[in-house]
């Protein structure tokens, strides 16, 4: 079975448009279609001009997230015919547009790296531990140790938590929701020795405290991670953190002499 | 679908601007109808409220220090219909903004604090809702009377 359906693509040529225009294609859909598979079929035998990014088309490398009728959607995991006879497909808000539905990444990987998304001290904890513990050999971890923060290790990088979020939309410097989580991730990480780095970014402008708690992240996000959750379990941590630095001394961290 | 409008722009602009030119960020065009959305924009507004209702706490509080005369002037203005809408108003954005705090307050809190485990989030709901029914409960007795 199939069914005609209009696709309203958003158009973007840096080489020769001053803004984005949109343009409409009309082809027959099989009933089991993804979203990914229309724009697919659109790219391979309507429109070779048009650009877009997919790989998986499982739901795991996170490429092909874009706007499917003003929501960030997966377009692989999408069935189509959750839509009526009209869709519109627009690159992810919130993002500088490259090329039709690609959008630029760098800003998004900066605000990666920012969170030192990383064990650290990683062998001095293993060693405490082994000490501690009287075992010697694999650094281990609890099921439940693990469980603490799995959920947030699950991200895809797909950036629909990004083009949900308002306040990404208004705050240029907000590290926002997948940033966060992956830094909450690691903190939570029994092997990692960061805590008090990340916690002192996360008490700095712009970071867990920009978060109004609109919980759209975890509304759109396509793998259950919750990064609303996490941002704000950080909120929490940074706060217990700056109070327990008030009471308890803390070592000095490399390079401060 | 609405237009979308214009985001940041500097939104999720790189650190160095790259080789190619790039159309500027937009908002979702959905924010103006989603519900969750329109949810989000009514929690806000309930700020300009609370705002208002300060106003109010700190006119009735220089009322109370002016006189016997301006307090009881200020008590013929808190029963004035608007006076009565707008605490009505009032009260109803409060319990928009608890019903809306205590559903998303259990996720946020974290897994643990030193060596303690939060309880369950359905446990903490409802002592979250517990604690409220409760003071509410203190404290109509209180106005009725019924403790002092």
């Amino acid at each position: 079975m199939t069914t005609r359906r209009k696709f309203v693509v958003t158009r973007f040529d840096p080489d020769k448009d001053e803004v984005p225009k949109t343009q409409e294609y009309e082809i027959e859909c099989q009933d089991d279609w993804k979203v990914l598979d229309a724009i697919n079929f659109i790219k391979d035998e309507v429109d070779s001009t048009i650009s877009h990014r997919w790989s998986c088309r499982m739901a795991v490398c996170g490429s092909c997230g874009m706007m499917v009728d003003g929501e960030p959607k997966l377009t692989c995991k999408t069935a189509l015919d959750s839509y009526g006879d009209t869709v519109e497909i627009e690159p992810l808000a919130n993002f500088p547009v490259v090329k039709d539905l690609v959008v630029e990444l760098e800003g998004f990987m900066g605000k990666f790296q920012q969170v030192k998304p990383w064990i650290m001290n990683a062998k001095e904890e293993a060693e405490k531990k082994a000490a501690s513990t009287m075992k010697e050999g694999t650094y281990r971890q609890s099921t439940e140790e693990l469980m603490a923060f799995k959920q947030f290790s699950m991200c895809i990088n797909c950036m629909l938590c990004y083009s949900a979020c308002p306040v990404v939309s208004n705050e240029p410097d907000f590290l926002g929701p997948a940033a966060i989580a992956l830094g909450h991730r690691y903190n939570m990480d029994t092997r990692d020795g960061g805590q008090d780095e990340r916690n002192q970014i996360f008490r700095e402008e712009g970071t867990v405290f920009s978060c109004s708690y609109a919980n759209e992240c975890s509304e759109v996000c396509p793998k259950g991670v919750d990064p609303a959750a996490a941002v704000n379990q950080a909120k929490f941590n940074a706060v217990i953190d700056w109070a327990t630095g008030l009471v308890v001394s803390r070592p000095a961290a490399k390079g401060d002499e | 679908m609405p237009a979308s409008k214009a985001a940041h722009p500097e939104a999720m602009a790189p650190p160095t601007p790259g080789p190619t030119r790039t159309a500027p960020p937009m908002q979702p065009g959905s924010w103006k109808t989603s519900p969750r959305m329109k949810q989000y924009a009514r929690f806000g507004l309930t700020g300009w409220i609370y705002l208002f209702a300060s106003f109010a706490g700190i006119a009735i509080v220089w009322s109370l220090g002016s006189g016997p005369e301006a307090y009881a002037r200020m008590q013929a203005i808190l029963a004035h219909p608007l006076a009565v809408g707008f605490h009505l108003l009032a009260l109803a954005s409060v319990v928009f903004v608890l019903i809306r705090f205590f559903g998303l307050f259990p996720k946020a809190q974290p897994a643990r604090i030193g060596p303690a485990k939060p309880p369950p989030q359905p446990v903490l709901k409802v002592m979250l809702y517990g604690v409220w029914i409760g003071i509410a409960l203190v404290m109509a007795i209180v106005k009725a009377g019924g403790l002092f």
